[in-house]
């Protein structure tokens, strides 16, 4: 992907979560664009040092250290980065994932029946699984640590 | 890293491929928003390019509640790595049914939006691991609050388990997860409500910040090494299991 690639592709992301942000929670593209414009900067950034470090950590990994980065109390920008950002609905940009999810599995769909079942069993098994192992080891240290 | 470029000559190439589906994906906005949380997939055509949002904000979130991670405690930050016990659990069934590469996007973590964004962009869009993920990610939107709810309150009903852990086991770095896992503990514990959302807002904010390394660094290099250690004898057990092994 070229910079002109990565740039058309975030706007129509931004524009995305605008319009996500605008029917779903009522806040106008005025007031949403300050915060999209920051993530898609970051995003752009985050982009650019993957493709510079010669270290093989995906994008969203420099994505998620920047945007920490430019939100942790150390940094100039904090406030405004938090501010500007908060006015984003969490899950407005989700809406979006959800499209193209659904779009990336439709010449699959077949099998993706097909193998529902089977999916269904592991996905429970995930859930089950992230669940009672952080509950087992959340009991095991808190009773080490006398804090329950 | 395998990564599958997608090669266009030109911008304008690229727009006349793929406007359908950057059309669609608002419409499909303005279809779900309106209707709220209730997110309907809609399908036509093949495109994901979306790896970066859902880390950002969850690096955000995390940036403004960085006093919260200190002071919540070694439990806290411990258990984030009981999250990756999922894959002991969820990897050697998903060998024995029969899947193969897809097994490892699909059980490395509980797979919500971060994940699916990292396997595309480690693997490839086309891979199948981001396909595997992809599954347990529409799978899991479509069960995943009514059954994370239901288990959360089952092992309330164990009486083994402190309502601080249940809190806290209920912040995985999804946010309508945890939801529905603190809706149903509240009921389950009413006078333990408040502690129970601290804590799994904690444990959130906590997943949100470390998810994506510890998915990074241990989560897929454990599911790598399990692949290689249990594919070769639980991927062979089941009639599909050896027919897929035979095209790999």
């Amino acid at each position: 992907m070229t910079i002109k690639d990565w740039i058309f592709v975030l706007a129509i992301s931004g524009l995305g979560m605008m319009t996500a942000n605008l029917i779903g929670f009522d806040v106008a593209f005025s007031e949403s664009l300050p915060g999209v414009l920051v993530l898609l900067l970051i995003a752009l950034c985050a982009a650019g040092l993957a493709h510079v470090i010669p270290l093989k950590l995906p994008t969203v990994a420099y994505c998620s250290l920047l945007g920490l980065l430019c939100a942790c109390p150390l940094s100039p920008v904090s406030q405004f980065v938090i501010e500007s950002a908060g006015k984003i609905n969490f899950t407005a940009p989700l809406t979006m994932v959800g499209a193209f999810a659904g779009m990336s599995i439709s010449n699959q769909l077949k099998m993706f029946f097909k193998q529902g079942w089977k999916l269904i069993i592991i996905t429970v098994l995930v859930m089950t699984g992230t669940f009672f192992g952080s509950l087992i080891v959340a009991q095991v240290v808190l009773r080490l640590t006398h804090v329950i | 890293m395998k990564k599958v470029e997608r090669a266009y000559a030109s911008l304008r190439e690229r727009v006349r491929m793929e406007w359908i589906l950057y059309l669609l994906a608002f419409v499909f906005i303005l279809i779900a928003d309106s209707i709220g949380q209730i997110k309907i997939p809609v399908w036509k055509g093949t495109f994901i390019i979306f790896p970066i949002f859902y880390a950002l904000f969850l690096g955000i979130n995390a940036g403004a509640n960085i006093s919260i991670v200190i002071s919540a405690g070694p439990a806290l930050l411990l258990q984030e790595f009981g999250n990756l016990c999922t894959i002991f659990l969820a990897m050697p069934v998903a060998l024995l049914l029969g899947l193969k590469r897809e097994a490892i996007g699909a059980t490395h973590s509980i797979n919500r939006e971060t994940n699916l964004a990292l396997m595309q962009d480690m693997f490839g869009a086309d891979s199948p691991e981001a396909q595997g993920s992809l599954s347990v990610y529409i799978v899991g939107g479509m069960v995943g609050t009514i059954y994370f709810g239901f288990i959360a309150s089952m092992a309330a009903a164990t009486g083994l388990f402190h309502p601080y852990a249940l809190g806290m086991a209920s912040g995985v770095g999804a946010g309508i997860l945890m939801s529905s896992a603190v809706a149903a503990l509240s009921e389950v514990m009413p006078a333990w409500a408040d502690q129970i959302a601290a804590m799994a807002s904690a444990s959130e904010t906590i997943s949100g910040i470390d998810g994506i390394y510890m998915a990074i660094f241990l989560g897929v290099p454990l599911c790598n090494f399990l692949y290689r250690k249990l594919e070769p004898t639980l991927g062979r057990i089941t009639k599909s299991g050896r027919e897929l092994a035979g095209k790999n």
